[in-house]
């Protein structure tokens, strides 16, 4: 079973609603406050890696039910530049944002499951991944 | 460990820079930096005073040697100026004087 | 989660402690609880999360604005432990990379070991020790029977990995080029046309190589752009520049390098070094070649090795024990 919902990001204004979808659909499948604060955090990188080297893509939250377990998904994608070394953006101490804990390995550290797949040219497609426990 | 680079002329043909501080291992990643991509252009006379520089050890001399070469292939010529006797040294002992341009003056090298 | 349940009685009892008594005495305990919270890798918004629930339970009557408020702390301290995961994971990486550090020296040591030879009147010491781990000087001896010692010392113009890197090629081009051995110039002429082709544009290396014949007591060398030994002749008692003028090693292929000789009596000496030695930087200043003399001139009488080491001791110390280049000093003695 999978319902999912998305916001378009094209501007600042965008990972706002993105954090907001989030967080309503984490709390309605009954993640803590500590989980939610996690996840929107986790958003908001997302997003905002999109607004800023994608120019514009599409933020969606599934809703996972999956032998008995819930969980939440959200799943970022643009047709941007893309990723040339994949490896590096997953290096901790290297970003381009900014500062320490932004960033790629951040999001991964955030959530349980982490996937990203990306293509110089073609755009970037990120799934991450947290279990209600 | 500090270094000020600071360019004082630039036209199509011809840059003017100045260094100030000290070129070691800790100063010499941001000299590369600054000036690497003008050994990329073409016919470009660069010229370097090293008059307010107070010290530089053989990682300095690394980063000149490469922006002289860099310069040379694409046409360029590299001139330093101003070089205290320390640093002339430097250069006499590594052999560079005599193929690269140096002058310890810095008026008769700058004109 | 049996272990966040005990955390978190444990955080209530702090709590409510401290605000009957407000003494030092619980505040400490709070303290500890924070090592505690560490040692288990607790992120600090989940501390938040402990305050706010532990608050609930004891003042459950607050208005709401309170609890609204903890929800601004804990979105602030998610960020602070976004970042604290990462120190975390730096930090691994860092003891990692000591770890490779240190095997990556100990190879380097095996790949670049060389012996310093006993010869039957001519004493010599050597020293090399690294700034940082691994060591971009580099010295090596060749003992060819009873015709010569040979003597190689270099630089890499860099220091650390790279430059260690550099110089494991040097020493394997050294290597493949036995029957030049003798002649210091066409050593210096071969090494440089190989540093040129395969180095880095930046990258350069310094080379004083000489080959001392031991019939003749004649010191035959040549130098790559490297800081100038001293001769010390012990007749004039004095010592004297060992000059030689050449191109460093991967600037230009086309460089020669001149032969230059020098005889040797008994009692003189020949000092060579890296610019390590030259360029420590003391309080007042750098180390002059006349203040090296002096400390040279200090333990003349000692063998060369107990020379080598004293002065190495003393520099160290002028330094504060904080090497900045890489420090290489040989001397070798006539004394028969």
């Amino acid at each position: 079973m999978e319902i999912q919902s998305c916001v378009t990001i094209l501007n600042e204004w965008d990972i706002v609603a993105a954090r907001q979808l989030g967080r309503n659909v984490a709390k309605e499948l009954g993640f803590g406050t500590v989980d939610q604060a996690r996840i929107t955090t986790a958003i908001s990188e997302l997003a905002r890696n999109i607004y800023l080297y994608a120019g514009q893509g599409q933020l969606c939250i599934d809703r996972l039910n999956e032998q008995g377990k819930t969980g939440l998904r959200i799943i970022a994608v643009d047709e941007g530049p893309g990723i040339p070394d994949i490896r590096k953006v997953m290096e901790d101490g290297f970003s381009t944002s900014g500062g320490l804990g932004a960033g790629l390995p951040g999001v991964r550290r955030l959530m349980d499951d982490f996937d990203i797949d990306s293509n110089p040219g073609e755009g970037t497609d990120i799934r991450a991944t947290k279990w209600l426990r | 460990m500090n270094i000020n680079i600071n360019i004082t002329k630039q036209t199509e043909d011809t840059v003017h820079v100045a260094i100030a501080g000290e070129i070691d291992a800790f100063t010499a990643p941001k000299l590369r930096e600054e000036l690497g991509s003008f050994s990329q252009k073409e016919n470009l006379n660069l010229v370097a005073n090293l008059s307010e520089v107070n010290y530089m050890d053989s990682t300095g001399i690394g980063v000149f040697v490469g922006l002289f070469k860099g310069l040379k292939a694409n046409g360029g010529h590299l001139k330093l100026v101003g070089l205290s006797d320390r640093l002339k040294r430097l250069f006499d002992i590594t052999g560079l004087a005599e193929i690269m341009d140096i002058n310890p003056e810095v008026k008769g090298g700058v004109e | 989660m049996d272990f966040s349940k005990t955390m978190e009685e444990k955080y209530i009892d702090i709590l409510k402690q401290f605000m009957e008594s407000q003494s030092e005495q619980s505040l400490y305990a709070g303290q500890q609880f924070s090592r505690l919270a560490l040692e288990q890798k607790i992120p600090p918004e989940e501390i938040v999360n402990l305050q706010k629930s532990a608050m609930q339970k004891l003042m459950p009557d607050l208005p709401d604005e309170v609890w609204h408020s903890y929800d601004i702390l804990l979105e602030v301290m998610t960020a602070y432990g976004f970042a604290f995961r990462e120190y975390q994971s730096l930090i691994d990486t860092q003891k990692e990379f000591k770890n490779e550090m240190e095997i990556a020296s100990s190879v380097q040591e095996t790949l670049l070991g060389t012996s310093v030879p006993t010869v039957d009147g001519l004493e010599i010491g050597a020293i090399s020790v690294p700034a940082k781990q691994m060591n971009g000087d580099y010295f090596h001896f060749v003992h060819d029977g009873d015709h010569s010692v040979n003597v190689a010392i270099a630089d890499v113009i860099g220091k650390g990995i790279p430059a260690a890197l550099c110089m494991s090629m040097i020493k394997y081009a050294m290597d493949s080029l036995p029957e030049y051995r003798k002649d210091p110039s066409a050593v210096l002429g071969s090494l440089n046309r190989v540093v040129e082709q395969n180095v880095d544009d930046s990258m350069f290396i310094t080379m004083f190589y000489g080959m001392y014949e031991l019939k003749k007591h004649i010191l035959h060398f040549a130098s790559a752009g490297h800081e100038p030994g001293f001769f010390y002749s012990e007749r004039l008692g004095e010592f004297l520049d060992l000059e030689a003028r050449g191109l460093l090693l991967g600037v230009d292929k086309g460089a020669s390098y001149k032969r230059y000789e020098q005889q040797v009596e008994i009692g003189d000496m020949i000092i060579l070094m890296s610019d390590g030695v030259t360029e420590c930087r003391t309080d007042e200043g750098f180390i002059e070649r006349e203040t090296l003399i002096s400390f040279i001139n200090n333990y003349i009488t000692l063998p060369p090795q107990e020379i080598v080491n004293k002065i190495f001791r003393d520099l160290e110390k002028l330094q504060h024990f904080q090497l900045r280049d890489d420090f290489t000093l040989i001397i070798m003695k006539r004394t028969k």
